[in-house]
């Protein structure tokens, strides 16, 4: 009787919250009741390419999205540079179908739909994982339902052993192109169950490094070599974070996470003949405060409920005297609420139900032309339903449908969209972790603001994207005290249709936005982890992907494109990286890091000509690293010193991954930290 | 383990299917033979590439072969720092020059008539061109200083410099432009400013080079095109919403017509306007007489109708497909027969016809990246003959020419192994003349110069003889001009005590009165503007003499143009290694770009007039034919 109780309660909310205006739902979720303890299935049945903690660290990079670059089946997008754009795409399906969530919350971007990794500093992070598909738990946001492929950040997170009250780390980064970038954190305990954490970081560059363009006759002579120094990448940013965490109970906690970033920088842009400095500047801030509750009760039930407001300014403008001038300025908003609820019908069965709301609006004030500033706005409804099961330890099962309506201004009303999605996990043997995995899923990508309704070209009639995927994956798992080793190789096969393209119209370079595209993508990627504990407290780990995939324009045959790989995909690519750690007796660690990532041949356009081949660029990246404990006296807190260098591009290749966009060539960053 | 193994394996399997980089080669040019169907001379096609991508492209057809080159301007210009650039916008031809504007490269490329790079100009943003005497007007989106309205500027440019003259400030985001006599008019389209579109043309005097009126003529006007009658054509594409395209005709600055319809682009050719229709995808034709539609072509299978040229023999119309992709060259008879297609690069939006058909080395189907180099001049770059008898006869001055358009004649003589030949009048008077390339000082004799000498019969020392002195010159300013400093070749009279090095002498319009009987027309070069020039150099001790009753010349012994025949190889070529600078010290010249003769002797000779020198081509030795 209880339970059925709840459900109705929970149905109500749900038919609230379609019907509410977004203030008064806000305060129906202060309500804390209930109480419900669920077991959460132990197996993935989705398994994530994950990197975290030290491993995360060791790596040569600087923002998430340079991580980013060790996964398998993800293209990185860098337009250069500390303050160069990064974005990624995984498995050839269109950066937008990438949905990007820091502490469980996506962060969006309504406007252009592109979320910058680059801006995500290392630094403050404890993991980042990538699962194809979704996340494998389904208690989760509906809203996590419905995008093809999912980044999770997870920020640190304060852990105090007995007796430790404060935790503090300041730290110094240098490096080349005048890169300073000095981060402070302290993570303080308020009582047992309370905490807070705080971080703050600073980062500037002048972003002034040399390239190189070098072209050779087919003879071998030097046609051209000119070497330049790349103007306006300059970057300021400051980030600083709060972070409130309660565990009131072994089942029961609320997080309050307030984020700000702020940063100034200029727009490098394209190097093209005669070109060699642009004068396009952008200044945003993007400020967000999200709050997460969860608890259980009865053992069966648990709840989470998420709220977020973001508020994100952007200024762009262009004082380079050669073009028109330009200066726009953008103020996005954002509202969200999640309430999602599962439950445990029996210990081999689980469902989960959730409801997500969000508000967006944009205003867009062209600041030259003085005309009124424009308001964009959109509504957006998320219900999902899902259901995850066990066949005796041979089977795991997860299904989820999901309900999407969402209602842009000035665009006709559709009708809500479902998208499916299941995920079959086999392990034939028990005692071995061996599985064969499966998964069919359907996404939408929506309209962004810019697609809709950008000056002259967005089409307000516009429907969302669809992403069909199939895939299929082998996975071995074993670890003992020498050696551990994780192992993957995936089949899929992904179709997007009514691909969202710029199309021009009958006029003069007047384009519009249309739902014309249609890809088929075939992808293979491989991956290893393997660790050595050797002898000597010496550890050996490697990381190996290596993923190979066409994906082929097949819209229309009439097109002199038709059956060509699309632009910037390229067939292989990979990555390998060797590091050695060791451990001396006094407990100081020291280690040296290889990476090597290549990116194969691949177009900078549709047509597959020798006018639009970009040649594969690869790079070896090195970095040592020590730490040492400074103070070592037993029951008093350590302190920990870490020095690091990275060398990066070591062999100093001229490359790029955007055409035009020219690389750094070899470059150092040396971090200095001290830890209590 | 064994697992572990057999993925380590894979893994080197799959590293060995990588593939590394290599050097990177420049664009490759590549011919394609396309139609056996020929016409006349070639057509520049500037493909104008996505902004940022630095993928404008020039290509080339012969369409005397029906060879169709890609990335031609590559070809020519190998060592050319990031290529063409980024948008081309426009390409015309003037006074036996290519040039073409790149929008987002913020240059005007100046190059010969094969495409070879001359020099450039900076101007930011720059959008279209036309040509007026020696002079090109560019128009630009933003002016040299920038201003708070947004007004866009046209630049005078003088070709012979290459240097900004002067600027004036006009409306809106000002396209296309054109001269009638000495008024200017450009359209200022203001495209930048939706909702806020201009509807103007600017009218700049030539004299003050002010903007002296504007006139209203519809929405958002773009394109500008002058008739067989004065008249203007202007393309006014409305606000996209309810105020409808529109093209304008005007004479006299009134609106005497309109016609409601789209209009991608237009092209003038005699009495006919043709009118490109991107949304119904048609080329409409209008007799610029009556404004009357002559014919509609249909264009159904294009997807975006976008380039357009009208000549005396073909129609050719370009598909810009989706933009972002290879694009099409259509190529119709006069009656709407098509007559062939062709591949081309992005965007393929400006054409240019011109009389020359070029070839690059070798088999056309495979790329190539070199053009072989001619052993004859291509090239006049100056022709101001002393006044004499066969001056506005050698070569033929008609009414309207100019100087321009003489070297253009002179090029006909005697370019190109033409075997024509030009005479430079009275002293002083001389040719500036040049190759396909610079002409290499190696061992022995660099370079034959061809006039119309020949001995006396029986004799080994006396005959007609005028001689020329040669300059020679490198273009140090890289300005592809010959404006930088002149050496001379040193003739075996150079150190005569006789000869007067610092001579000069000035040819007046009022002093034209030395006609003889066989050549009753005006002495004075007609073409020149002045009334009077001077000329300077060296003047040569006469050599005349009267033998056996005729009129004749000593032949000097090496080191004059016209002083031996053509069939004497040594007797009239020149070793690089004669010259020497101002004050007669030798100068060591690795290779020279400009070469002038002058004709050094002031003789008049009963019966036969003056001696000029005669120039009828020159062969660069180092080059097989």
């Amino acid at each position: 009787m209880v339970r059925r109780k709840l459900f109705i309660f929970i149905f109500a909310l749900c038919a609230v919250a379609l019907f509410a205006e977004p203030d008064t739902l806000y305060n129906r979720f202060q309500i804390e009741e209930v109480e419900v303890t669920a077991r959460a299935l132990t197996k993935d049945v989705i398994i994530p390419q994950t990197l975290k903690g030290a491993e995360l660290q060791r790596l040569n990079a600087l923002s998430v999205a340079d991580a980013l670059r060790y996964f398998s089946g993800v293209q990185l997008k860098d337009y250069g540079g500390v303050g160069g754009i990064k974005t990624i795409n995984v498995r050839s399906m269109g950066s937008q179908h990438t949905a990007v969530y820091y502490n469980g919350v996506q962060l969006g971007n309504a406007q252009n739909g592109q979320v910058d990794l680059g801006r995500f500093s290392l630094d403050n992070m404890e993991q980042i994982q990538l699962f194809n598909g979704q996340k494998s738990d389904i208690f989760q946001s509906a809203r996590e339902f419905g995008s093809a492929g999912n980044v999770y950040l997870t920020t640190r997170k304060p852990y105090f052993k007995t007796g430790e009250r404060v935790h503090a780390h300041a730290q110094m980064r240098f490096g080349s192109f005048a890169l300073a970038n000095p981060n402070i954190g302290v993570d303080v305990k308020l009582t047992d169950a309370l905490s807070l954490t705080l971080d703050a970081e600073y980062v500037y560059s002048d972003g002034k490094y040399p390239f190189r363009y070098k072209r050779v006759l087919p003879t071998g002579e030097t046609a051209y070599d000119t070497t330049a120094v790349r103007q306006n990448g300059d970057i300021n940013a400051v980030r600083t974070e709060l972070g409130l965490h309660h565990y009131y109970r072994t089942t029961g906690f609320w997080r309050l996470h307030a984020y700000n970033y702020w940063s100034e920088r200029g727009i490098p842009g394209a190097i093209v003949n005669n070109v060699w400095r642009n004068g396009e500047r952008l200044r945003d801030r993007n400020t967000f405060v999200q709050g997460e509750w969860q608890d259980e009760w009865f053992n069966r039930w648990s709840t989470r409920v998420l709220v977020k407001y973001a508020n994100d300014y952007t200024h762009y403008w262009n004082y380079d005297d050669r073009l028109l001038p330009s200066n726009n300025e953008y103020l996005q908003q954002e509202v969200y609420l999640s309430f999602a609820n599962k439950v445990q019908i029996f210990n081999w069965w689980d469902a989960s139900l959730a409801y997500d709301y969000q508000f967006n609006t944009l205003a867009r004030e062209n600041l030259l032309l003085e005309a009124a500033p424009e308001h964009f706005n959109r509504h957006s409804h998320w219900l999902s339903a899902a259901t995850a099961f066990n066949v005796k330890e041979y089977l795991r099962v997860q299904a989820s449908v999901l309900m999407t309506q969402i209602t842009n201004h000035q665009s006709p009303i559709t009708n809500p969209k479902i998208t499916p999605g299941i995920f079959v996990s086999f392990r034939p043997y028990p005692k071995i972790d061996l599985s064969l995995n499966a998964f069919y899923k359907q996404s939408y990508r929506y309209p962004t603001f810019n697609d809709l309704y950008y000056t002259d070209l967005g089409n307000a009639n516009l429907r969302p994207e669809l992403a069909r995927q199939h895939s299929v994956s082998l996975d071995y798992r074993i670890q003992n005290s020498v050696f551990s080793i994780q192992t993957s190789a995936s089949y899929y096969y992904n179709r997007v249709t009514d691909k969202i393209i710029a199309y021009p119209k009958g006029q003069q370079f007047r384009w519009t936005m249309l739902n014309l595209g249609t890809v088929k993508i075939n992808g293979v990627d491989a991956k290893a982890d393997l660790s050595f504990y050797l002898p000597l407290r010496f550890v050996l780990r490697t990381r190996l992907n290596y993923t190979y995939q066409t994906a082929i324009d097949i819209t229309n045959p009439n097109d002199t494109y038709y059956g060509h790989q699309i632009p910037y995909i390229p067939w292989h690519s990979g990555s390998v990286v060797v590091g050695l750690d060791w451990t001396s007796k006094r407990g100081d660690h020291y280690g040296l890091n290889y990476s090597f990532i290549y990116v194969g041949e691949r177009y900078c356009q549709q047509e597959n000509t020798i006018y639009n081949y970009v040649q594969p660029w690869y790079t070896h990246d090195l970095s040592v690293y020590g730490e040492w404990q400074l103070r070592a006296e037993q029951d008093k807190q350590p302190v920990w010193l870490k020095a690091n260098i990275e060398i990066n591009n070591l062999l100093g290749q001229d490359y790029e991954v955007i055409q035009n966009y020219p690389m750094p060539k070899t470059n150092v960053r040396c971090t200095l930290a001290v830890r209590y | 383990m064994h697992i572990s193994r057999k993925i380590l394996v894979f893994a080197l399997c799959s590293l060995l299917l990588w593939s590394c980089r290599g050097d990177e080669v420049i664009y490759p040019t590549i011919g394609t033979h396309v139609t056996d169907l020929t016409g006349k001379g070639g057509l520049y096609i500037l493909c104008e590439g996505n902004m940022g991508s630095n993928k404008a492209r020039l290509d080339y057809m012969n369409l005397e072969k029906g060879d169709y080159y890609s990335n031609w301007y590559g070809a020519q210009n190998p060592n050319q720092l990031k290529e063409l650039g980024d948008v081309g916008n426009d390409v015309q031809q003037h006074g036996g020059r290519l040039y073409a504007v790149i929008n987002c490269s913020h240059k005007v490329e100046v190059m010969d008539i094969q495409a070879r790079h001359i020099g450039q100009v900076e101007i930011s943003n720059c959008r279209y061109m036309a040509f007026h005497g020696d002079k090109l007007y560019v128009s630009a989106y933003v002016g040299s200083v920038a201003n708070p309205e947004l007004l866009g500027s046209v630049y005078e440019v003088d070709t012979a410099t290459l240097q900004i003259t002067r600027e004036v400030k006009v409306g809106h985001q000002p396209d296309e432009l054109c001269v009638i006599g000495d008024q200017l008019y450009v359209v200022n389209s203001g495209g930048y400013l939706v909702n806020q579109y201009d509807s103007t043309i600017s009218v700049v005097d030539l004299h003050s080079f002010q903007e002296v009126r504007r006139i209203s003529v519809g929405l958002n006007p773009t394109r500008l095109r002058k008739d067989d009658h004065n008249q203007l054509w202007v393309c006014c594409q409305g606000n996209y919403k309810d105020v409808k395209p529109q093209v304008v005709v005007l004479k006299n600055e009134q609106i005497v017509h309109r016609i409601e319809m789209p209009c991608a682009n237009i092209s003038v050719c005699g009495s006919t306007v043709g009118i490109l229709d991107g949304e119904n995808k048609a080329l409409c034709s209008f007799s610029t007489a009556d404004y009357k539609s002559l014919s509609t072509l249909s264009l159904s299978t294009y997807e975006h109708p976008y380039g357009l040229l009208l000549t005396e023999d073909a129609l050719y119309i370009t598909d810009a497909k989706n933009y972002v992709s290879s694009g099409v060259l259509h190529c119709y008879s006069l009656t709407g027969q098509e007559c062939w297609t062709a591949k081309t690069g992005d965007i393929p939006g400006h054409l240019c016809l011109v009389t020359g058909a070029y070839d690059l080395h070798g088999d056309t189907t495979h790329h190539d990246t070199t053009a072989t180099y001619s052993p004859y001049i291509n090239r006049v770059y100056e022709f101001v003959p002393g006044m004499g008898q066969f001056v506005n006869e050698l070569p033929k001055y008609e009414e309207g020419d100019d100087a321009e358009s003489m070297c253009r004649k002179c090029e006909k003589a005697i370019a190109n192994n033409a075997g024509g030949m030009i005479s430079l009048g009275g002293w002083g008077g001389y040719v500036t003349f040049g190759f396909d390339h610079a002409v290499e000082n190696k061992e022995g004799r660099d370079l034959q110069i061809l006039g119309n000498a020949f001995y006396m019969t029986g004799s080994d020392e006396y005959g007609s003889s005028e001689p020329g002195i040669v300059l020679v010159s490198q273009d140090t300013n890289g300005n592809g001009l010959p404006d930088d400093t002149w050496y001379e070749l040193k003739g075996c009279l150079y150190d005569d005590p006789q000869t007067e090095h610092n001579h000069a002498v000035t040819y007046t319009r009022e002093g034209d009165t030395l006609q003889n009987p066989f050549h009753k027309h005006p002495y004075y070069p007609q073409w020149l503007t002045a009334d009077e020039y001077t000329l300077n150099g060296a003047l040569l001790p006469p050599q005349s003499a009267k033998i056996n009753n005729q009129n004749v010349q000593r032949i000097l012994d090496f080191g004059y143009v016209d002083n031996k025949p053509n069939t004497d190889l040594e007797g009239t070529s020149f070793d690089l290694s004669w010259a020497v600078d101002a004050s007669g010290q030798p100068v060591t010249l690795e290779k020279v770009d400009f070469i002038r003769v002058y004709c050094a002797v002031d003789e008049i000779l009963p019966q036969t007039g003056e001696l000029s020198t005669e120039v009828a081509g020159a062969i660069d030795l180092h080059i097989e034919p």
